[in-house]
């Protein structure tokens, strides 16, 4: 999967490496400010209420 | 004859290091059953990352966001009583007009002096999610500041602001003071449940702290008997925040109800298996001036 994408980064190695940096930042923020909110009211950790 | 052996093995041993690397750059053929392995390990390295990055976002993450929130939340609160015509506080400072609450609103500071004087949270209306990412959140229906019954908060103890991180390092005596517009109120948490019974005899119990606070079930009678300083529930014993805690039916009328605090968050850390619950009293009360600090908060 890594060697893939690696192997599939567009320009010389310099470039190679800003474009995986860029692609690493986004998913993390994609992780970070959509997916992790919309996954933690899901998950039993931070319930604090009574019913 | 033997050194010149062992030079040419060492000659032997480079070529075939050499060798080796050849080889590497030539890489081997790709057959199906690698290319599985290798996806699935990478597949499962990164779940992991994930999983560290879940537990980043949760213990930091959400702590940013939730200090903005709050920090929104108390800017509000502040323009409003600064903006307000603020009605003077009733003649009994135990009466008090009802707050208009609004769900999602602050509409309270409070204070625990003892975790520091940098812990202060504005308390807003409503305890759904969306509420407690501001900052601690009063239960809809439990009592106002001040009132007679139980007036109960819900905070988080691991992210979003973590306000009640601490909770469980609350002792007996330690005040809980929380500021409306127009008053100050003085809550002290209740004996601990293994205090209740020597309370009378216990050195602790003549410090100037714990003025007014005693085992409610010597005061007020055996429906306070399960009402102690510190408790922890199942998540479905909401009793915990009924005007008189464990006491769904009404045994005492409201206006001889106590003036209770009751803080709920979640228990061990990191799980809801169980709630963690603090009940306090209200000791005193002071109408709120310019300047004016209670003296209770610069305890601890």
């Amino acid at each position: 999967m890594y060697g893939w994408i690696w192997r599939h980064l567009p320009g010389p190695l310099y470039l190679r490496v800003v474009e995986a940096v860029v692609l690493v930042v986004g998913i993390v923020a994609l992780l970070m400010f959509v997916v992790f909110p919309w996954a933690e009211p899901k998950l039993p950790f931070n319930n604090v209420t009574t019913q | 004859m033997i050194p010149r052996v062992e030079d040419d093995y060492d000659d032997e041993y480079y070529d075939d290091d050499y060798y080796d690397e050849d080889e590497k750059d030539a890489l081997p053929p790709e057959s199906l059953a690698r290319k599985t392995v290798r996806g699935v390990g990478e597949a499962l390295i990164t779940m992991g990352l994930v999983v560290l990055l879940f537990v980043v976002y949760e213990v930091y993450v959400t702590d940013l966001l939730s200090a903005e929130k709050q920090q929104e939340a108390t800017a509000a609160l502040d323009s409003e009583w600064g903006s307000n015509t603020v009605t003077p506080p009733p003649a009994d400072p135990n009466r008090q007009s009802k707050l208009n609450l609004i769900e999602g609103k602050a509409f309270a500071k409070m204070y625990i002096p003892v975790f520091g004087n940098d812990w202060k949270f504005s308390v807003v209306e409503g305890t759904t999610d969306k509420h407690l990412e501001i900052g601690p959140g009063h239960y809809k229906d439990t009592a106002q500041p001040g009132e007679a019954g139980n007036f109960a908060i819900a905070g988080h103890r691991v992210g979003k602001g973590a306000p009640f991180n601490d909770l469980d390092l609350l002792e007996s005596c330690n005040a809980v003071v929380v500021q409306t517009q127009t008053q100050w109120f003085v809550y002290r948490v209740l004996p601990m449940s293994s205090e209740v019974a020597g309370w009378a005899s216990n050195p602790k119990a003549k410090q100037p702290a714990c003025a007014g606070v005693a085992p409610l079930s010597t005061t007020l009678g055996d429906a306070y008997a399960k009402t102690v300083g510190q408790e922890i529930v199942l998540p479905t014993q909401g009793e915990v925040i009924a005007p008189i805690p464990h006491q769904t039916a009404a045994a005492v009328p409201a206006d001889k109800q106590a003036r209770l605090l009751t803080l709920t968050t979640c228990h061990p850390r990191f799980s809801d298996r169980q709630r963690l619950i603090v009940h306090a009293i209200e000791t005193k009360s002071y109408p709120v001036a310019d300047g004016f600090v209670p003296p209770e908060m610069t305890e601890g």
